[in-house]
């Protein structure tokens, strides 16, 4: 290395390839436990509080688990780019759900908003902070080299101890969406279908504000257990396979 | 509309088998979810979205 290499600013700050891509797994799996207690919270309210969600709750939480996909391909994939701006397009149509719900409530100035409120704002709002804050963030991701170049394979070719972790939190948001829908399904039959027919539900339902018990967060931890047995199952096939190949 | 979350299931098992596909199909899915918006957009505002 010549002297204006070793004392290139690009030297000075640059972190080891394989650093890189350890803090930029761990910021992938922070965001996704993050995700996970935001959908946990949103299924505590449904089944908890007994608040069902609107049509434009629906568009955002499908806005938040396409947030997962993104980190989900980092982790298991490798580090791309193109995984986060998948995350940012998931929070533009995520984020378009909550501006259209903001809209609604804050053009009349009598209109108390709907649901619960959370700091003095409502869940729509909360929403819109999440995916401005991802949009921020995938873009500052975007912005740093360093685990673009180390040649990050994903976990799934790197049979590490970040496996098995990061296979239970896939596993525990997937089992948290097919329990929702599984649910959903059996309430749609008993409540909605009565409540709107088989036409489009309104936009803009009546406000409720019950908060409610702390049973669906037990449920969503438990789900959490089951998660993580399963990946340890999923781990100890991968890793009989690996051995005998 | 809970079809939404039926992809998101499948885009997570094919992002485990390596389907190379399934970042289309997530796109897919967020173009479906924009759609969805667009057809719940049942009450009027005066900033007319």
């Amino acid at each position: 290395m010549t002297t204006s290499q070793a004392t290139s600013p690009a030297s000075r700050w640059s972190m080891a390839p394989d650093r890189a891509v350890l803090l930029s797994r761990l910021i992938n799996i922070a965001a996704l436990l993050g995700l996970i207690g935001v959908l946990a919270g949103s299924l505590h309210l449904q089944f908890g509080a007994g608040e069902q969600p609107c049509p434009l709750c629906i568009v955002q939480r499908s806005g938040m688990i396409g947030l997962a996909v993104g980190p989900i391909m980092n982790l298991l994939w490798g580090m791309k780019a193109r995984h986060y701006a998948l995350s940012i397009l998931a929070a533009v149509a995520g984020g378009a759900g909550s501006t259209r719900q903001i809209l609604l409530h804050i053009a009349d100035p009598n209109d108390p908003g709907y649901g619960p409120e959370v700091f003095g704002w409502h869940l729509y709002t909360w929403a819109l902070v999440t995916f401005v804050i991802a949009i921020v963030g995938c873009a500052l991701l975007i912005m740093w080299q360093a685990p673009f170049e180390a040649g990050d394979r994903g976990v799934l070719r790197d049979a590490g101890p970040m496996r098995p972790i990061v296979t239970g939190l896939v596993v525990w948001l997937s089992l948290v969406v097919v329990i929702w829908v599984t649910i959903d399904l059996a309430v749609i039959g008993l409540s909605v279908i009565p409540e709107c027919g088989l036409g489009e539900c309104p936009d803009d339902p009546e406000n409720t504000n019950s908060l409610g018990n702390l049973g669906g967060w037990f449920a969503v931890l438990a789900v959490g257990v089951v998660a993580a047995v399963i990946a340890a199952i999923i781990e100890r096939r991968w890793k009989a396979r690996e051995a005998s190949s | 509309m809970l079809l939404m979350f039926v992809v998101w299931l499948v885009v997570f098992i094919g992002i485990f088998r390596g389907w190379r596909w399934v970042p289309l199909l997530a796109l897919a899915n967020l173009a479906y979810t924009l759609l969805v918006l667009r057809i719940h957009m049942t009450d009027p505002i005066p900033l007319n979205f």
